[in-house]
């Protein structure tokens, strides 16, 4: 297919005879309200959107949640400039810059030049994923057993390395989520492992009353223990009313080359599996101070400040959407619900994907386009009638997020899934007071079933060669499943490397000391 | 302490379920015959003793980091523990979990009026007459629209009348 049928095909997926259209905008509308209150995340978001997905189709599951994920990362930006709240943690950079602002009364040109910035880096991520997605699918085509499981265990590796503070605590998490990656049946043979007896777990662990459990649930307890909430009397403005204005020419011109660098690198960034739209935020936040003629003006409310941040996150998210779609791997969170969405439809992600429903593509970028440029308009139009979202107090909200997370959990039809869905919830708080990292359970829990599926595989294979050439012992054969391929050998000296870096980056830093 | 406590208890499952539970069927033989594949308890096992590594390390550490700490003692956990079975954090626990053993036999619309009610007034609305109004409406207006409009499958209890009302309720639509 053509990058021009793509583009028809993309186009008739998501108008699909005007309803389609309409729920990409219901989408939008959420995902925005979503992303604009405090403590939902983006990822929650995606996980609520869920709700209204199950009677959907695969593609048309994909555009809503794709324009939930987008627009949910945007409307974070709002609180982040009117309340120094970042409504999603992607949007934590646009504070420094975005509060200070406001608070000199030019809330509007900083919403302005935040909407601007995230829909100029989103439709830079939506053209990188699409020129780039169906060429690498066809390469990955051609990856060994091995290299996928190399390329998917880099997701987690890399995950530990970002975490520079708890990298311990890290790893175990992600272990954690590789272990319950294993309950239920194993791949290759069938047989029960850690049911405990329980024919329910013979199936698996349910990925999406877990998530709905860790992200919503989790959450909304956490809430339960705050005293103070936000109230829409908090927010600077005229009682509560702002309106957007968008930068002029001449001061869009003076953050281009911010936009275009924190787009490339906020789409980089989202690429690689693990790392995502908050790490993309503040790593090209501290990149434009760095670059600036004038840092000692960032934090004090300058708009490149805003541009670096808000470019950067949206850019992720496009970013997030290539590993996806191109080799099963979700780039994040939200990508990792998206992915347990099209599961539960019988989409088997990965490079064959594309090559056989190219209309995942199209219908992907798509959204994204139409989603960056409504996303827009109805930001303007909810950052005007922001009091009055936020005066909705939270014993209200709360309970609702409980609700459609109960909805979410229920929808397969199976009453465990609850019960899955609130031990996950009460989980995560254990796991929040055992310092661990949940996104890190998160990943391992997607990413275990396919990482020992491609290992089994692999190992197989390194079995039949090592027999061929005489070397039968067991060490021999994992070595060859694991550096087999030279992409194989290359990406697992790097998850090494990372692994390790607990252990020999300290050394390093005492020995620079020691020198210095 | 918490953090502590947490650790050993997940050191001690996890050397339980290596020795008991890796694997709860026997392998058949047919598989174990053929010398190309990986035994289904390999990865299990692998993960599990990676962990009992780094849970071992961070036990250390937690031990280490907290010498001397006045808090880190059993007494104090018992007090914080003492603290937090008091928490608004721990009945909204306890009414989620109550809420998924009910849903069951109550169906979907009263439960979700028990959630909103209870979690309502956990988080502070002082007027329980106007959340009970709410509550109900919301039950009763979610189940319409999951149910009815989006044919999203929701529980409708197994009490008679209650499974009634949910069926007189999804054919509104």
């Amino acid at each position: 297919m053509s990058l021009g049928e793509m583009f028809v095909s993309g186009l008739s997926a998501v108008w699909g005879g005007g309803t389609m259209f309409l729920m990409v905008i219901v989408a939008i509308i959420l995902g925005t309200i979503f992303g604009a209150l405090p403590g939902v995340s983006a990822t929650m978001a995606v996980a609520l959107g869920l709700t209204f997905t199950y009677t959907m189709g695969p593609v048309p599951a994909i555009v809503f949640l794709t324009a939930i994920y987008c627009s949910s990362i945007t409307g974070g930006s709002i609180t982040a400039i009117l309340f120094k709240i970042p409504g999603v943690p992607s949007s934590a950079p646009t504070t420094f810059d975005g509060y200070p602002m406001a608070q000199r009364g030019e809330a509007g040109k900083a919403l302005g030049v935040a909407l601007l910035a995230s829909a100029i880096g989103g439709l830079f991520s939506a053209l990188v994923m699409f020129l780039l997605s169906a060429p690498l699918s066809r390469a990955a085509l051609a990856f060994s057993n091995g290299d996928m499981f190399a390329i998917t265990f880099l997701g987690l590796s890399i995950l530990v390395v970002l975490d520079t503070k708890h990298m311990l605590t890290t790893i175990i998490s992600g272990l954690l989520g590789l272990l319950l990656a294993c309950i239920g049946q194993d791949p290759m043979a069938g047989v029960a492992r850690l049911t405990f007896g329980q024919n329910s777990l013979l199936s698996g662990m349910e990925m999406i009353p877990v998530l709905i459990g860790l992200f919503a649930v989790t959450e909304v307890l956490k809430q339960t223990n705050t005293k103070k909430r936000l109230s829409a009397e908090d927010g600077v403005g005229n009682k509560g009313k702002v309106n957007t204005k968008m930068p002029t020419v001449k001061e869009l011109l003076s953050i281009k080359w911010t936009l275009l660098r924190c787009s490339v690198v906020g789409c980089v960034v989202g690429i690689l599996p693990g790392a995502g739209a908050t790490i993309a935020s503040f790593m090209c936040y501290t990149m434009e101070n760095k670059l600036s003629k004038y840092p000692e003006k960032f934090g004090t409310g300058i708009i490149d400040g805003i541009a670096a941040s808000e470019a950067a996150n949206n850019a992720a998210t496009g970013g997030a959407m290539v590993p996806l779609l191109c080799l099963g791997i979700p780039g994040g969170n939200a990508a990792a619900v998206m992915a347990s969405a099209l599961a539960l439809k019988g989409v088997q992600m990965g490079p064959r994907l594309l090559n056989v429903q190219p209309e995942f593509l199209s219908a992907t970028f798509i959204t994204m386009i139409i989603t960056n440029i409504v996303m827009v308009i109805v930001a303007i139009g909810i950052a005007k009638v922001f009091a009055q979202i936020l005066a909705i107090p939270y014993y209200y909200l709360g309970p609702i997020i409980l609700l459609l997370a109960t909805i979410g959990s229920f929808s397969e039809g199976n009453f465990v899934g609850v019960t899955v869905m609130v031990l996950a919830g009460i989980l995560g708080i254990v796991v929040k007071y055992m310092h661990l990292n949940s996104a890190a359970i998160v990943l391992g829990l997607v990413l275990g079933g396919m990482c020992e599926k491609y290992f089994s595989q692999a190992f197989q294979k390194a079995h039949i060669v090592s027999a061929e050439m005489g070397a039968g012992d067991y060490v021999s054969k994992v070595f060859g499943a694991l550096f087999g391929t030279p992409i194989g050998a290359v990406v697992m000296t790097a998850c090494i490397l990372l692994l390790l870096s607990p252990i020999y980056m300290p050394l390093i830093k005492k020995a620079r000391a020691k020198k210095a | 302490m918490f953090e502590l406590i947490c650790n050993v208890l997940l050191f001690v499952a996890l050397g339980y379920t290596y020795f008991t539970h890796v694997l709860e069927a026997k392998v058949p033989k047919s598989y174990l015959k053929n010398p190309n594949v990986l035994h289904p308890s390999v990865w299990p096992k692998v993960i599990i003793i990676l962990l009992l590594i780094c849970i071992a390390v961070n036990i250390y550490k937690i031990i280490k980091k907290n010498k001397g700490n006045p808090e880190f003692t059993f007494s104090a956990f018992a007090k914080n523990s003492v603290a937090f079975f008091k928490s608004k954090m721990f009945i909204g626990m306890v009414v989620l979990v109550i809420a998924s053993l009910v849903l069951e036999p109550l169906g979907f619309v009263v439960t979700a009026a028990l959630i909103m009610f209870c979690y309502g007034m956990l988080l502070g609305e002082k007027k329980w007459w106007r959340l009970a109004i709410i509550s109900v409406v919301l039950g009763i207006a979610l189940h319409i629209v999951f149910s009815g409009l989006l044919n999203v499958n929701l529980p409708r209890g197994t009490v008679d009348f209650l499974r009634s009302f949910s069926l007189f309720l999804e054919n509104l639509i």
